[in-house]
């Protein structure tokens, strides 16, 4: 029923002291506000003097507005301490996300990643508020009642205590009888849902096929039969609901028609009777509540776990094991990997296998291969986003020291990493090219925009370098990207190393042929890594690493290669098709 | 109030759906005034019953019709809500079904301007939720609403039976819960939601740039940077949260005192009322215990009103949908058989909101069984000369002509006539053979067969547990980009339409997997007509002529081997694409 895990959440012990106290006292309130209004009624109903009534009803209206009171300060107890944790939870998740990279991210997905960060804590927050106040309440409140009321006439307390355990057992039995039901209802329903997103995504598809017309039918079709599918399981679904309400309900109506009988018979008098009648509907109402947002916190039961499972991926260790001056690379510089193996989740299957060479200076090694052949993981392994398993197997050593991964902080202090598609920020376009140098000046970005190719676009912007691009602003098309990436790398010239990962594959052949021109003097004084499976590239490289199966099959320069007649030459007629 | 009707002008959504199901949804608001009557009714007799019995009767048959009264209600009470949740699901569940066919044909007849508009697939996204947020209008706001003010009526009614002045003062007070405080609600909360919209903006934008840019701020060692990035939209939020929710506890602290006020005076005023005889006293408690569950149902209209800023945005948004409809052009048929040629004509075209022509003066005559390639830089206008092609978009001058009727005349038959392969063709969310079937609704479980083996994936789908009914998963996940081609160019073999248009359908393909997929292609669409936008010059020889379009214009017209010879750039390109 509760989560433990709340209870480790910090801050908590505190707060739960002064929550229970409060608690405490609104029962005691609801308790007062009851006996009183039972006094009224009794007093008119004696006819007493209107000035008798006076002290009642101002005590019952003086405990009904402090029940109500308390219910506003348990929430402002409550929810800073939720905001609080939500905030930390926020910002703990955003600090293990840039201390793991974007392996994370690739491996959660990125809409979810962000949808985790934004919905998720909201319904975490939620969830933290509703389900800690309603259990207080439901532990507290009927306890404080029920006790009074077995001093006032035990047969009714009885009952009411009787009848509290096998309400909740009803609803746990017809929970579980529904649960699956619904739970398969539910599955059933995100799949509806997804079928129509799924249907306007692949609208353009449909159009193209000329089916889009008659779909719409179809969309229908599908609503309706699963509403009556729905519609079955709910009626049993909200039985669960319905027995707690019935039972509650008809408990009420039972004891009203005892305490009449027993009236009749001059067992008991006006005032405790009616007490009990007040008292009744206060003693359920807590379990009511508790049930009826039950469901709505189920989300931020989800949402909680789901952030604690990636707040508990353990983080690269040792990242700082070289010193800046040991990192930096130079002309004389060396690179050794010798027997490393990387594998994702499944310990048995190694995505890399025994991955050895060397790069010395500023070489310039291409990494080819067929689709799917390690190529993108061997680029995340260098720029350290991987981490190679059985460290004890492989040794990786930069410039003489050996250490357990690359994902050494002044290790990826000395290069740049441009993907297939660099990322923008949401920010002005100067503040992107600057964002590895954020100190640069003016005449330095001019002078990158300008070995970057960019001098023209730029002069076509409405504010130039002050544009705003990226997410929800000006759009930017893939060639004018990869320049701002290039941009980067000629403004930071403190970063030796260049990590490449099919920077062109996606573009046009001339904008390519242009973008080729601009990236190779970037080419001089840097250790290149080009992962790339265009041909013409290799022209530009000193030393390749071939690749299949996540292995090197074979390595060397390219005249070396080629000579030999094996897997590059192989690779090479295939990649190089027809021919005019 | 004036932005509440403005809404509701050319509103289309909303109000046919409440007049198209008005009998279920008065059903649905009677069950929903009778839930709370029957809890009012029950604690009514009770409070009489008591009070009645302490009375002594001699005869018990003398409260006999109370204590059955107190029964009835206590059962009716959970029954009617039982009956209310139900119909007010399925009500819901109608609307849903109706609003799904009328939003996917909304999309469907504008989904060329849609996309241009919005370039991602996250309008869809946006408009599935705006659906969500009219449905939880009828649950969380109409219903209640109208429920509370009928009831309000009822009770100012009723106790206007017994004395004018009182249910006039009633009626005040009431009106505080059931019409000022939501008004102040609304008014207060439509400021806030304005903000809270803003920054839940800056935050996803700050959040994406902290996923989709983590590895940038990993190796650009500026964590702290990161941090403080988020901080400030973080903390904003957070603030945010923490007014609106102080809002919402100071309404309910007030709309709770005011129930409080309400109780006294009632207290007072029955206490007097009924002085006039030995039996009429019996009346107070019934009255005074009355209260309490009826307010339950207005103390939530407060909080259902003020979310109407939220329901309002997306009302207005699905009625934008419908305000650029195009008339229709009157449609005539032509048989796929009959197809001689594609002649565009002197076509110039450029957008509603450009400046610049995107094409100016094109010819082109294609006939029946031509294959031909258009190449050009992006941005030159390749894919809206596809568009013309299909009649997405009109020429602003010149036509577009099939067999010499223009193509807006032939959009009926559009499926089948043009079969297109695009960059990103769409798998749906069902199994491959329902997924290729789309080609031919009525093509037998062989022909589908036939046509998966054609495009070499037998084997693979075959080795699949599920093997023709494997589900392909979300967008078709599970298979890579050149199987997912190829699943398309089956669909577009059962299609088999006379035009084939190839929309740059290996640009994300590594060289030999799209060297294979173009053989496949021009192999089995050998007697096809193929119009093949390609971003480069791999497999080129498959055609017969090539077009480069640079500047809206043809800059270069020939055969591939004739232009290898004739022309300096088709050879260095040609040569660059070869590795050479």
């Amino acid at each position: 029923m509760i989560d433990r895990r709340i209870f480790r959440l910090p801050g908590i012990t505190k707060m739960l002291i002064v929550l229970a106290g409060l608690v405490l006292l609104q029962a005691f309130s609801i308790l007062f506000q009851g006996v009183f209004l039972s006094r009224t009624l009794t007093d008119l109903w004696n006819r007493e003097a209107e000035t008798r009534i006076l002290w009642p009803v101002l005590l019952f209206a003086g405990f009904f507005a402090l029940r109500q009171i308390l219910v506003m300060l348990k929430n402002r107890v409550m929810q800073p301490w939720a905001d609080q944790t939500v905030f930390d939870l926020r910002q703990q998740l955003l600090q293990k996300l840039v201390a793991i990279g974007p392996s994370i991210v690739a491996k959660q997905g990125t809409g979810k990643v962000v949808t985790m960060a934004l919905d998720g804590m909201n319904q975490v927050n939620t969830y933290l508020m509703l389900v800690v106040i309603k259990i207080f309440d439901m532990m507290i409140i009927p306890t404080v009642l029920l006790v009074y009321l077995f001093f006032l006439r035990w047969q009714e307390a009885l009952f009411l205590l009787v009848i509290f355990p096998v309400i909740i057992l009803f609803m746990i039995i017809l929970g579980y009888a529904a649960r699956d039901k619904a739970n398969r209802e539910f599955a059933s329903y995100t799949q509806l849902s997804n079928n129509f997103v799924d249907a306007l995504r692949g609208l353009p598809t449909l159009k193209q096929l000329g089916l889009s017309e008659a779909y719409a039918d179809n969309i229908y079709a599908v609503s309706e039969d699963h509403r009556k599918r729905v519609m079955g399981t709910l009626t049993i679904a909200i039985l669960s609901t319905f027995a707690l309400d019935f039972f509650t309900t008809l408990s009420i109506a039972v004891v009203a028609v005892f305490l009449g009988l027993g009236l009749v018979a001059g067992h008991i008098a006006l005032f405790p009777a009616l007490t009990i009648l007040i008292l009744a509907p206060e003693y359920f109402l807590p379990i009511r509540n508790f049930a009826n947002d039950y469901h709505a916190t189920l989300n931020g039961k989800n949402a909680l776990t789901a952030v604690l499972e990636v707040l508990n991926t353990p983080v690269p260790t040792d990242r700082n094991l070289l010193t800046d001056q040991q990192a930096t690379w130079t002309s004389e510089s060396q690179l050794r990997l010798e027997h490393v193996n990387f594998g994702y989740d499944k310990p048995d299957e190694t995505a890399l296998t025994d991955i050895s060479f060397t790069a010395n200076g500023y070489q310039k090694i291409g990494i080819i291969g067929p689709s799917g052949s390690g190529k993108s993981t061997l680029i995340n392994l260098l720029g350290g986003f991987l981490t190679p398993n059985n460290q004890d197997a492989g040794r990786i050593s930069i410039n003489g020291v050996t250490v357990p991964h690359l994902s050494q902080q002044a290790w990826q202090r000395q290069f740049l990493y441009i993907p297939q598609a660099p990322y923008l920020f949401h920010a002005t376009l100067a503040d992107n090219i600057k964002f590895y140098t954020p100190d640069a000046d003016d005449a330095a970005v001019s002078q990158a925009i300008a070995s970057a190719g960019l001098t023209d676009w730029v002069a076509t912007l409405p504010e130039g370098l002050q544009t705003e691009i990226g997410e929800g602003a000006r759009g930017v098309s893939g060639g004018q990207a990869q320049r701002i990436a290039l941009a980067r790398a000629f403004l930071d010239q403190s970063r030796r190393i260049l990590l490449f990962d099919e920077p062109t594959a996606h573009l046009d052949i001339e904008t390519e042929v242009g973008l080729k021109e601009t990236i190779k003097p970037v080419f001089a004084n840097h250790l290149v890594f080009f992962a790339t499976h265009r041909l013409h590239w290799l022209n530009e490289m000193d030393y390749l690493l071939v690749i299949e199966h996540g292995r090197v099959v074979e390595q060397g320069t390219p005249d070396a290669l080629a000579k030999q007649n094996g897997a590059y030459t192989a690779l090479r007629r295939e990649m190089g098709g027809d021919a005019l | 109030m004036n932005g509440f009707f403005d809404t509701f002008k050319h509103d289309s959504w909303v109000m046919p759906y409440l007049r198209k199901y008005r009998f279920l949804l008065v059903l649905v608001l009677l069950l929903g005034f009778l839930t709370t009557f029957t809890g009012s009714a029950l604690m009514f007799t009770s409070g009489y019953l008591i009070s009645r019995a302490a009375q002594h009767p001699f005869n018990i048959m003398l409260i006999y019709a109370t204590i059955v009264l107190v029964r009835a209600f206590g059962i009716a009470r959970p029954s009617f809500k039982y009956a209310e949740r139900l119909t007010s699901h399925n009500w819901v569940l109608r609307i849903v079904s109706d609003f799904r066919k009328k939003l996917y044909q909304s999309v469907e007849r504008d989904a060329v301007a849609i996309r241009q508009r919005h370039q991602t697939g996250d309008i869809l996204g946006l408009l599935a939720e705006d659906i969500a947020h009219i449905e939880n209008l009828y649950l969380r706001t109409v219903f209640p609403l109208i429920v509370g003010w009928l009831l309000y009526l009822f009770v100012v009614i009723a106790l206007g039976t017994f004395s004018w002045p009182f249910a006039a003062l009633m009626a005040l007070l009431l009106g505080v819960i059931v019409i000022l405080m939501p008004l102040v609600s609304v008014a207060l909360n439509g400021a806030r939601e304005f903000h809270q919209k803003k920054t839940q903006q800056r935050l996803y934008t700050s959040m994406t740039d902290a996923v989709l840019g983590v590895s940038d701020w990993m190796i650009s060692g500026r964590e702290k940077d990161f941090m403080d990035h988020q901080t400030g939209p973080l903390t904003d939020m957070r603030d945010l949260q923490t007014a609106d929710n102080k809002f919402q506890w100071w309404r309910d602290l007030v709309v709770q005192l005011m129930i409080g006020v309400i109780a006294v005076v009632m207290i007072y005023w029955a206490g007097s009322y009924f002085q006039t005889s030995h039996l009429a006293l019996n009346w107070i408690a019934a009255f005074v215990l009355a209260i309490f569950p009826a307010t339950d149902a207005f103390a939530s209209i407060p909080q259902g009103v003020s979310e109407w800023p939220v329901y309002q945005d997306s009302i207005k948004r699905v009625n934008q949908l419908d305000q650029n409809i195009v008339a229709p052009v009157a449609q005539t048929h032509l048989a796929a058989e009959d197809f001689e040629s594609l002649t565009i004509d002197h076509v110039d075209f450029k957008y509603a909101d450009g400046q610049q022509a995107v094409l100016s003066d094109i010819d082109w005559t294609i006939n029946r069984g031509d294959k031909v390639a258009l190449l050009g830089p992006s941005g030159t206008g390749k894919s809206t000369l596809l568009k013309l092609m299909l009649g997405d978009e009109q020429p602003t001058q010149g036509t577009v002509k099939l067999n010499g009727i223009t193509i807006d005349k032939l959009q009926e038959d559009r499926g089948k006539l043009f079969g297109v392969l695009d960059q990103q063709p769409y798998l749906f969310n069902t199994t491959i053979i329902n997924n290729v079937r789309l080609g031919n609704l009525s093509a037998t479980d062989d022909q589908v067969k036939a046509a998966i083996k054609a495009v070499e994936l037998e084997q693979l789908v075959e080795k699949l547990p599920n093997g023709y009914n494997t589900l392909v998963e979300e967008a078709g996940a599970r298979f890579s980009g050149g199987e997912r081609q190829r699943f398309a160019l089956a669909r577009i073999l059962l299609q088999d339409a006379p035009i084939i248009i190839l929309d740059e359908p290996t640009v994300s393909l590594d060289p030999i997997t799209e060297h294979e997929l173009l053989n496949t292609i021009f192999d089995l669409l050998k007697d096809k007509t193929i119009i093949w936008v390609t971003h480069h010059l791999e497999g080129i020889t498959h055609v017969d002529s090539v077009r480069f379009l640079e500047h809206g214009q043809f800059e270069m017209i020939g055969k591939p081997h004739e232009l290898y010879q004739t022309s300096d750039r088709f050879r260095s390109l040609y040569d660059l694409d070869k590795g050479r």
